[in-house]
C-alpha cells in the first residue's frame, strides 16, 4: 500500500500546487463563437440549494454574471448521492447551454462502479473552483477529551462505541479518510451519516455524537462562536488559519488525504469552440472579486483551489487512482 | 418587549423594508399555493438578488416568505384537493371533504385563522427564549428520540380515513414500503430501483400526494359526471364562528405545542408538524371516525401546527446556525452572502437584524389573517367554475407541479400512477392519507432509526433506556392496543346486530 501511495503523494501534491496560476494568462475578453451563448445557460446542480454545492454554484453564477453579464440559471437535481443530477445532465443536449456542477463524488462513484461516467473523459472540466481539506471537530466544552491524543485514548477505551458524525455512505471521501485514520491508531469508531448539515452539526452541538468530520468552511460559524474546535487537520502541513491544530504529519498519519473538490463541467460532445469559450468564461469568473471573496469566506483560500481544465483532469485522475486502490484494499472492487 | 418595539419601528420606518415585507407576504402566498412551485422555488429564484439588499432586509424577506408560504398551500388543498406543499397535505384530508359538503368557506376560514394564530404564538415563543429552547432541543432530542416520535405518529395513522383498522394498517404499510425505494440511508445501497437511475432518489412525496389527492379526485368526479351523479360543491362563504373555535380550543393549543416542538428539531420542520398535529387530533378526539370525512378539527390541527413550526424553525437557525429545512438552509446562504454566519454571535453582533426579523414574522402572521379573510371571500368563488373546465385545469396544474419539483418526467408518471392506484384504493376503503403518512414518516423514521442504531452500536437496550424514547414507544404501543380493542369491539357489535 505504501509503495503505491508514495508516487501519488507526489502527483497529488503537484496537482495542488503546480497548475494554480494558469487562469491569469487568459485574455480579458473573448469573442463569442457564432454568437454563443444567445440565451441564458442552465446549470445542473446535483444537490440541494442549501449545501456546499448549491452555495458554490451560486457563487460561480454570480462570478459569471459579474464578469460577462451572462445569466446562468441553477437547476437543482438532488438525489442518489449526485447520480440523478449527473445522469440528467448526460441526457441533456450537448450544445453548451447546459453545464454541470459536481464534486469528488462523481470520481469516487466511477471508481467504485456506481457510475459509468468518467468526470475527466466523458466530461470536460471547465474549472475546479474549490478544493478543501477536512478536519475532526469536538465541542469546545468537551471534558472527556480535549485534543487529538486524548480523543484517540477515549476512542480506544470505548471499544468501538465512540461516534463521529459525517456525510455520505461507504466508500465516500469522509469514510475512507476516517477508516484509514482509525486503522492507523488501532481504534474503531461508529461513523454516523447525516445527509443534512443542520442535523449533523446539531448532533455534535447537542452531544449526540462525540466528534464531527467536516470541512472548515462549512462550520465556520461554530468555529467563530467557539462552539467547536478542530483537533486534527487532514493535510500534511498546518494551514495558516489553523496553525495551532496538529496536521496529519504531526500526529503520525502518512496516507495521502482525500480532498473535497467542487467544479464545473460540460459534455465532451459540446462543440470545441463553445467549450473553449465556456472554459474562459468560468475560469475568469473564478477570478472575479465576488467569487474570490466567497471562496475566502469558506476557507477556500488556505490551499490553492483553482484548477484549469488540464489541472482538473490531473486532480481527477490522481484521485481516481487513489480511490480505486483503496476500494481494492477494502475488497469493494476487484 | 423593548427590543421587539425597536425592531418593529426599524421595520415600519423604512419604506424599502415595508415594500420587501409586502412582496414577501404575497410572493410566499402565491408560490405556496401552486403545487410543486413552492416557496423554495421563490427562495431559489430571488437568492442572487438578495446580495443587493441589506442583510436585515434579505433575512426578513425569507422569514416572511416562510410564514406566508406555509399557509399558501392550504387554500388549494381545501378547494381542489391539491396541497400546495407537503405540509398542507393533512389539511386536504378534511378540508376537501368539507368543500364537497358545501363548507369551503368554513374550512378556508379555519385554515386562515389557525395559520395566523399558530404562527403568531410561535413567533411570540421564539422571541421569548430562543437560545434556551434551541439548546434544550438539540441536547434532548437526537435520532433515537426522533425515531420514537415517528413511531408514535405512525401508531395513530391506521385510524385515519380507512374503513377498518386493518385496511388502515395496510395503507400505512404501503406508504412505508414506497418510502424504501431509492438509496438506503446508511450504506447507500440501491433498493427497488430496478436499474433505473432516477429511482435512486426515491419516490418523491409531492408527485405522490398530487396523484393520490388531485388526480384520483378528478377521476372519481369524472366517473360521477359520466354517470350523471356529479354534484358541484355549494359555494359557501361563511366564516367559522367563535363558538366553532372555542369548541376546538384544546386542539388548537395542542397543535401549537406540537408544531412548535417539531419546528425546533433540526431537519424536521413543518411537514412532520402538520402530520403530528393532525394525528394527535385524531388520537384525542371522541369521534376519530369522523376524521378524513370533513371534520373541522382536522383542518384546524394541521394548519395550526404547520404554521407554529415556522417561528420555531428560526430558533435553531438563529441561535445555533442549524437549518431545520430547505428554506432555512437557504437563509444560511443569505447570511453568508452578507459575510455573516447565523449562530450565537448573531444575537450579540446583529441584534437589530434579529429583532427586525422577529417583528416581521409576527406581523406576517397577523397579516395572514386579514389577507386570508379576503381570500376566503374571493377565492372560494373558483368553485363556481364548471367541473368540465376545472378538471383539465387541475390536471394541468398538478402535472406542472409534479414536474417542477425536480424537473423529472418520471415524477409526472409517478403522479398519474398514484392517481390510478388511489382511484381504486379509495373505493375499497383504504386510506390515501395513511399511505402518505407512511411515506413521509417512513423516510424520516428510517433515517433516524439507522442513525440511532449506529449511535448505540446496534444495541437495543441503551436505545430503549433513553427516557423520552421509552415514554414515546410505550405511548405508541398503548395507542395500537387501544385501536385493536376498539376494532374487536366493533366487530363483536356488528356480528351481534
Amino acid at each position: 500500500m505504501k509503495k503505491f501511495v508514495a508516487p501519488l503523494l507526489v502527483a497529488v501534491g503537484f496537482g495542488i500546487t503546480g497548475v494554480a496560476g494558469a487562469a491569469t494568462d487568459l485574455p480579458d475578453t473573448m469573442e463569442k463563437p457564432g454568437g454563443f451563448p444567445e440565451r441564458p445557460i442552465s446549470m445542473i446542480v446535483p444537490y440541494g440549494p442549501g449545501g456546499g454545492s448549491g452555495q458554490v454554484a451560486r457563487g460561480m453564477i454570480q462570478g459569471v454574471l459579474d464578469h460577462s453579464g451572462i445569466v446562468v440559471n441553477p437547476d437543482y437535481k438532488p438525489g442518489g448521492s449526485g447520480m440523478v443530477g449527473l445522469k440528467t445532465y448526460m441526457a441533456a443536449p450537448a450544445d453548451g447551454y447546459t453545464v454541470l456542477e459536481h464534486i469528488d463524488d462523481a470520481t469516487s462513484a466511477f471508481a467504485i462502479g456506481k457510475s459509468d461516467i468518467h468526470p475527466a473523459e466523458d466530461l470536460i472540466p471547465l474549472v475546479i473552483s474549490q478544493i478543501t481539506f477536512s478536519q475532526i471537530y469536538i465541542r469546545s466544552d468537551e471534558t472527556r477529551f480535549t485534543d487529538w491524543d486524548s480523543f484517540v485514548a477515549y476512542a480506544k477505551a470505548q471499544d468501538g462505541k465512540a461516534t463521529i458524525a459525517n456525510v455520505s455512505g461507504e466508500g465516500s471521501m469522509e469514510r475512507i479518510n476516517m477508516n484509514r485514520t482509525a486503522d492507523h491508531f488501532g481504534f474503531k469508531v461508529q461513523q454516523i451519516s447525516f445527509d443534512k448539515g443542520g442535523p449533523r452539526y446539531g448532533a455534535l452541538k447537542g452531544g449526540q455524537v462525540d466528534a464531527l468530520f467536516e470541512q472548515p468552511g462549512d462550520v465556520r460559524g461554530f468555529l467563530e462562536s467557539g462552539d467547536f474546535k478542530p483537533i486534527v487537520t487532514f493535510l500534511k502541513e498546518r494551514p495558516s488559519a489553523f496553525a495551532d491544530v496538529p496536521s496529519m504529519t504531526d500526529v503520525g498519519l502518512d496516507f495521502v488525504p482525500l480532498m473535497r473538490f467542487r467544479g464545473f463541467y460540460v459534455h465532451k460532445d459540446v462543440p470545441a469552440d463553445r467549450v473553449e469559450y465556456l472554459k474562459w468564461l468560468f475560469q475568469k469568473a473564478y477570478h472575479t472579486d465576488s467569487y474570490l471573496a466567497f471562496n475566502k469566506q469558506k476557507f477556500m483560500d488556505l490551499i490553492p483551489s483553482f484548477r484549469d481544465t488540464e489541472g482538473a483532469k490531473m486532480l481527477i485522475n490522481d484521485t481516481m487512482e487513489i480511490y480505486k486502490q483503496v476500494y481494492k484494499d477494502m475488497g469493494l472492487v476487484n | 418587549m423593548e427590543q421587539f418595539l425597536a425592531g418593529a419601528v426599524t421595520l415600519v420606518s423604512n419604506p424599502t423594508s415595508i415594500m420587501i415585507f409586502i412582496a414577501g407576504l404575497f410572493g410566499g402566498m402565491l408560490f405556496g399555493a401552486i403545487p410543486g412551485i413552492s416557496m423554495l422555488t421563490l427562495g431559489a429564484i430571488i437568492l442572487p438578488f438578495t446580495g443587493n439588499m441589506t442583510a436585515t432586509d434579505a433575512i426578513m424577506l425569507y422569514s416572511v416568505i416562510y410564514c406566508s408560504g406555509v399557509f399558501g398551500g392550504a387554500i388549494t388543498a381545501i378547494l381542489f384537493n391539491i396541497p400546495g406543499a407537503p405540509e398542507n397535505a393533512p389539511t386536504a384530508f378534511d378540508g376537501y371533504p368539507m368543500t364537497k359538503q358545501g363548507m369551503a368557506g368554513k374550512a378556508v376560514g379555519a385554515a386562515v385563522l389557525c395559520s395566523s394564530f399558530g404562527g403568531t404564538c410561535s413567533a411570540i415563543l421564539m422571541m421569548s427564549a430562543t437560545a434556551l429552547i434551541a439548546d434544550w432541543a438539540i441536547s434532548s432530542f437526537g435520532p433515537p428520540e426522533i425515531f420514537a416520535l415517528v413511531v408514535f405518529g405512525i401508531a395513530v395513522a391506521s385510524s385515519v380515513g380507512a374503513a377498518t383498522v386493518w385496511k388502515g394498517w395496510l395503507s400505512v404499510l404501503l406508504g412505508l414500503l414506497i418510502a424504501t425505494v431509492g438509496l438506503d440511508p446508511v450504506a447507500g445501497i440501491e433498493r427497488y430501483n430496478f436499474g433505473f437511475v432516477y429511482l435512486l432518489a426515491g419516490i418523491h412525496f409531492i408527485p405522490t400526494i398530487l396523484g393520490f389527492f388531485a388526480v384520483s379526485e378528478v377521476f372519481i368526479q369524472t366517473e360521477k359526471s359520466a354517470a350523471g351523479t356529479y354534484q358541484a360543491p355549494k359555494v359557501n362563504l361563511d366564516f367559522p364562528s367563535f363558538i366553532d373555535f372555542w369548541r376546538l380550543k384544546f386542539a388548537v393549543l395542542r397543535s401549537v405545542v406540537i408544531g412548535f416542538f417539531c419546528g425546533i428539531l433540526p431537519g424536521i420542520g413543518a411537514t412532520l408538524a402538520a402530520f403530528m398535529g393532525y394525528n394527535e387530533a385524531v388520537r384525542w378526539s371522541k369521534h376519530p371516525e369522523k376524521f378524513g370525512k370533513g371534520e373541522l378539527e382536522g383542518v384546524v390541527s394541521s394548519e395550526t401546527a404547520n404554521n407554529a413550526a415556522t417561528g420555531a424553525a428560526m430558533i435553531p437557525l438563529l441561535a445555533l446556525g442549524l437549518p431545520g429545512g430547505a428554506l432555512t438552509a437557504m437563509m444560511i446562504g443569505v447570511f453568508q452572502m452578507h459575510d455573516m454566519e447565523p449562530g450565537p454571535l448573531v444575537f450579540v453582533n446583529s441584534s437589530e437584524l434579529v429583532w427586525v426579523v422577529f417583528a416581521a414574522m409576527f406581523f406576517a402572521n397577523i397579516s395572514i389573517f386579514f389577507l386570508g379573510w379576503l381570500q376566503t371571500k374571493t377565492v372560494v368563488h373558483l368553485l363556481r367554475i364548471p367541473f368540465h373546465f376545472l378538471a383539465p385545469a387541475i390536471l394541468l396544474i398538478a402535472t406542472v407541479g409534479a414536474y417542477a419539483v425536480r424537473g423529472l418526467v418520471m415524477d409526472v408518471f409517478v403522479m398519474f400512477a398514484a392517481g390510478i392506484v388511489a382511484f381504486y384504493l379509495r373505493r375499497s376503503g383504504y386510506s390515501v392519507a395513511g399511505i402518505i403518512l407512511g411515506l413521509i414518516l417512513g423516510k424520516i423514521g428510517e433515517q433516524n432509526f439507522a442513525q440511532a442504531m449506529q449511535m448505540m452500536s446496534y444495541d437495543m437496550v441503551p436505545f430503549v433506556s433513553r427516557p423520552i424514547v421509552a415514554v414515546l414507544l410505550i405511548a405508541a404501543g398503548l395507542t395500537l392496543f387501544g385501536n385493536l380493542v376498539k376494532e374487536v369491539r366493533q366487530i363483536k357489535r356488528s356480528s351481534a346486530a
